[in-house]
């Protein structure tokens, strides 16, 4: 309609017919482009992919699926990765659930330390984690050589615990803001009617938050079992099916096994992906609506609060012990082993060298990826044509895609004409940006829909072209979303692994890279370091961000986005 | 005295004792003082209502009463127990929230039996008791009906039957009927009135809705900034407010400065001196004296409006006619008398377009008029 509206008042106003086209179908044009953009850098490299596992020397084969399961060692990566996905589903549901109960009904002095604690692993790689447990129970950990002990990290269940560690964030944020949106008087009227803590909890915190604890496991898995650094760096012998993809590109340029590898990885995370986005889609109980207030502390009954207190207190424990062993490390060549303070891991020419390079790439990505994002976010918002629900679908789909599939693809859909790219900055940035869309297109999105579609006309009635309105109005409305767009695609971007691993040329390394190959090797002084100069990159990227959603409003738009 | 006569005796003493109490009741929100010494007794049976502008601390003395939040200082007492440590689940106390709260996840017949079941009622004492309470609400015919297919009204009994399901000694109201529009609230209003005085159930009411407040109780307890104002019924509160903030909470008024002249201690007939003139009104109040200075309170609708007729008889005073708002059953009046305007309100009004072309009018000042004595 405000295209049409558009159209008629300057057909009326502007003489060239060619102009009135434009005008009349910029948003079209525009979005035609942008699933261009789309079609060929996030569908293609995965098409390419699914092509790969398919055809032999011979054609079309499905050779190499029967490989898969037939032969044990793959086979039992699947059921590794999936146990692993299962595991850690649910013992990050456990945890976040005790964090997000305890920060948003217990005592008030709590509820704040207990939040950041519960979210500070978001400023870590992931495998940060995986270090400090190499750090601390490793062949030469801490706690190994303390108590002499003779026990072996590498394997499933140093995987268990890294991942666990690093997505509680994840868990915790997705809980807490359905107990946020969960009205405290229903709880309160439970309780009014006789319930005790543990009855209200079992008859209607739990069955109300279902559909949202559903929707956190769905994405807990699908993140869990696509997370390369942790697996790669702990998983020893044991295969996964992630960082197995990656051994059988590097390690024996078998594409056509990476490739089915990459397939079977996907499977469940498109499946979910679906489930995620259409059979959970208006499952959410209404209430009515009251102002949203925050619950009163409650007088918990120790039956509830005595483990609860025991999770959250070794959660919060385990987070705060794993930065600060990776803080020490850093000052020492291998803590524990060598004793003197040295500040040479700072120094370090690679380590250095390779900051510079990610802060390059993701800041070429996030330029880039925040421009995408503006774009797509405003065609999806108020463009008419056919297929907006698709272009929305894939442009957030990024996030469920598992990282070493988007590296492969890229790998075979960019190494060769019509468009190589492999050994440049270029095919890293714009992986970074097509993996990383989903949250500048959910920014802006949300900045969207708090401006009328009628500031948008009345610009155009008052005779200003498409563009002028685009440049004049839209642009200035979703400067916050662009900018949060921006910083979040950077600061993602510069600690993402599980792609660019497989997109590095030699010469050209990233921190991320950098850290796992010092990790895996053991020059756990060097990683450290490089881990905490990323850990301190992406904090001043998130105060950045805080106070840019503190000045616009964006707070609480940017929270859902990050939690989605 | 007979036996019979003792234990009726006591009965009645028992009936006298009241319901709740609140002693000197205290809140801190860590320096924020939000209830500054509240005492109060509510009889059994009685309907109270706590009514006050927003942020007076009448819904956090609600939720204190429930046990949803703790007391800084003070006593509650219930039925001669003191309950201040009881959390809401011992309490017999039932709250209905403004938004009902409602488990969506249950029906109609579940959402009122919870209550029951949580206590461990029988099975089929339970489905008596629901069958009973939804009868009484009139919602037999929903009982499987899942709450979001309900009309706000409906959900809005399912809630009070839900509340009434284990015979509370105290039933707590916040805001029932801000969430309903404005013909169902006259209609819900008159419901839970009609219920509670059948129940013979005591209730405290929370409102920020004068007009409702004053329909529906027995008495009202209007507060403000954390400390009550004035307990009253309704007719207290409207036709003797104990200050200025009541007088004009509960509606409009127009205040007239004014020094008492003389008393008649006999006939009560009180004679003011005003800047337009003396005015001769019955006192009904023993707190003022002659030579005290009192701002008279005037309700719109008790002044008498008559077209200038020249002849100034007892209490008329002479206003100039500034704008008359013809709304059928109503005409508003806008007058002025010196320099001070007055809000006339002139009910079934009569000769409408002679007014509309007055310039001057009589005003006629009622001799029942209500006192407050200037600080």
């Amino acid at each position: 309609m405000a295209t049409a509206e558009l159209s008629v008042k300057l057909q009326a106003s502007s003489g060239s017919k060619v102009k009135d086209f434009l005008n009349a179908n910029m948003v079209n044009i525009l979005a035609a482009l942008l699933f261009l953009l789309l079609a060929f850098f996030l569908l293609y490299p995965i098409v390419a992919v699914l092509i790969k596992s398919l055809r032999g020397p011979s054609g079309f084969t499905l050779q190499y699926y029967q490989n898969f399961f037939s032969k044990n060692y793959y086979y039992q990566s699947l059921i590794n990765t999936l146990l692993l996905g299962a595991i850690n589903t649910v013992v990050c549901l456990v945890i976040g659930f005790c964090l997000a109960y305890m920060t948003t009904r217990g005592p008030w002095i709590l509820r704040k330390p207990l939040k950041i604690i519960s979210l500070v692993p978001l400023i870590a790689p992931p495998y940060l984690f995986a270090l400090s447990l190499i750090i601390l129970f490793g062949r030469n950990g801490l706690v190994t050589r303390a108590l002499d002990l003779h026990w072996e990290l590498y394997g499933f269940g140093g995987v268990v615990i890294s991942q666990t560690l690093a997505f509680i964030p994840l868990a915790y944020m997705m809980i807490e803001s359905t107990l946020m949106s969960l009205n405290p008087n229903l709880e309160e009227s439970a309780y009014d009617l006789g319930a005790t803590e543990a009855t209200i909890l079992r008859t209607i915190t739990i069955p109300l938050l279902a559909p949202g604890l559903l929707k956190a496991a769905l994405l807990i898995f699908v993140m869990t079992i696509a997370e390369f650094g942790n697996a790669a760096i702990l998983g020893g012998r044991t295969p996964f099916l992630a960082p197995d993809t990656y051994t059988m590109i590097t390690g024996e340029s078998d594409f056509y096994m990476g490739s089915v590898l990459s397939v079977i990885l996907i499977a469940p995370c498109i499946l979910i992906f679906f489930i995620h986005n259409y059979l959970l889609e208006g499952k959410k109980f209404t209430t009515i609506g009251g102002k949203p207030v925050a619950s009163e502390p409650r007088k918990i009954t120790p039956l509830i609060k005595v483990p609860f207190v025991i999770i959250t207190t070794v959660a919060a424990g385990a987070i705060l012990i794993c930065f600060a062993v990776v803080f020490a490390a850093s000052f020492y060549k291998i803590l524990g082993v060598t004793h003197n303070f040295v500040l040479s891991n700072y120094l370090d020419f690679t380590s250095n060298r390779a900051i510079y390079n990610s802060i390059r790439v993701s800041f070429v990505a996030a330029v880039i990826g925040a421009i995408i994002g503006v774009l797509l976010a405003y065609v999806i918002v108020r463009g008419q044509f056919f297929g907006r629900t698709f272009i929305e679908m894939i442009s957030l789909s990024g996030f469920a895609l598992p990282g070493t599939v988007l590296g492969i693809g890229y790998l075979l859909a960019f190494s060769a004409p019509p468009l190589k790219l492999t050994g440049g900055i270029m095919i890293l940035a714009l992986n970074c940006v097509f993996r990383f869309l989903a949250v500048g297109v959910e920014a802006g999105i949300s900045k969207l829909h708090q401006i009328h579609i009628e500031i948008e006309e009345a610009s155009a009635d008052l005779g200003a072209s498409f563009l002028t309105t685009f440049y004049k109005i839209v642009l200035p409305i979703m400067f916050p979303a662009f900018i949060a767009g921006f910083i979040y695609t950077f600061m993602t971007a510069i600690v993402s692994l599980s792609a660019v691993v497989f997109l590095v040329s030699p010469g050209f390394d990233l921190a991320a890279v950098i850290i796992f190959d010092k990790a895996v090797y053991g020059e756990i002084g060097i990683a450290s370091a490089t881990t905490m100069k990323l850990v301190l990159i992406v904090m001043i990227c998130m105060l950045i961000l805080n106070f840019i959603s503190n000045k616009t409003k964006l707070g609480s738009s940017m929270k859902k986005s990050a939690a989605v | 005295m007979t036996t019979k006569g003792v234990a009726a005796d006591m009965e009645s003493k028992e009936n006298e004792k009241p319901m709740l109490i609140l002693k000197d009741i205290h809140k801190f929100y860590g320096n924020n003082e939000v209830l500054k010494g509240i005492s109060l007794e509510v009889r059994r049976g009685e309907l109270v209502t706590f009514v006050g502008p927003s942020g007076c601390g009448k819904t956090t003395l609600l939720r204190l009463i429930g046990g949803f939040t703790d007391i800084s200082a003070g006593d509650i007492i219930l039925d001669g127990q003191r309950i201040n440590d009881l959390p809401p689940n011992l309490r017999d106390t039932r709250i209905c929230f403004q938004n009902y709260a409602l488990f969506p996840h249950m029906t109609v017949a579940e959402n009122v039996g919870y209550g029951l079941r949580i206590n461990k009622w029988p099975k089929d004492k339970t489905a008596a008791r629901v069958g009973e309470l939804l009868e009484m609400v009139e919602l037999e015919a929903f009982r499987d009906r899942m709450i979001d297919k309900l009309s706000g009204g409906q959900q809005q009994r399912v809630a009070f039957a839900r509340a009434l399901s284990l015979e509370p000694k105290v039933l707590l109201l916040d805001e029932p009927l801000s969430n309903l529009d404005a013909n169902l609230r006259l209609v819900m209003r008159e419901e839970i009135r009609k219920l509670q005085e059948r129940l013979h159930i005591t209730t405290v009411f929370v409102t920020h809705d004068q007009f409702e407040a004053m329909a529906i109780s027995d008495r009202l307890v209007v507060m403000k900034n954390g400390l009550i104002e004035q307990v009253g019924t309704p007719i207290e509160i409207y036709e003797r407010p104990a200050n200025e903030f009541i007088a004009g909470f509960v509606g409009y008024v127009n205040f007239m400065d004014g020094r008492i002249e003389s008393i008649d201690e006999t006939t009560r007939n009180t004679v003011i001196n005003t800047q337009y003139g003396r005015l001769e009104i019955s006192l009904e109040q023993d707190n003022v004296k002659t030579g005290d200075d009192v701002l008279m309170v005037i309700r719109p609708e008790s002044v008498s409006l008559s077209l200038d007729c020249g002849d100034k008889s007892q209490n008329v005073l002479c206003g100039a006619l500034k704008s008359y708002m013809y709304a059928g059953s109503i005409a508003k009046c806008t007058v002025t008398i010196g320099d001070r305007t007055m809000i006339i309100d002139q009910y079934n009004p009569r000769d409408a377009q002679h007014f509309k072309n007055a310039e001057k009018v009589d005003v006629e000042i009622p001799r029942s008029v209500h006192l407050l004595k200037k600080k």
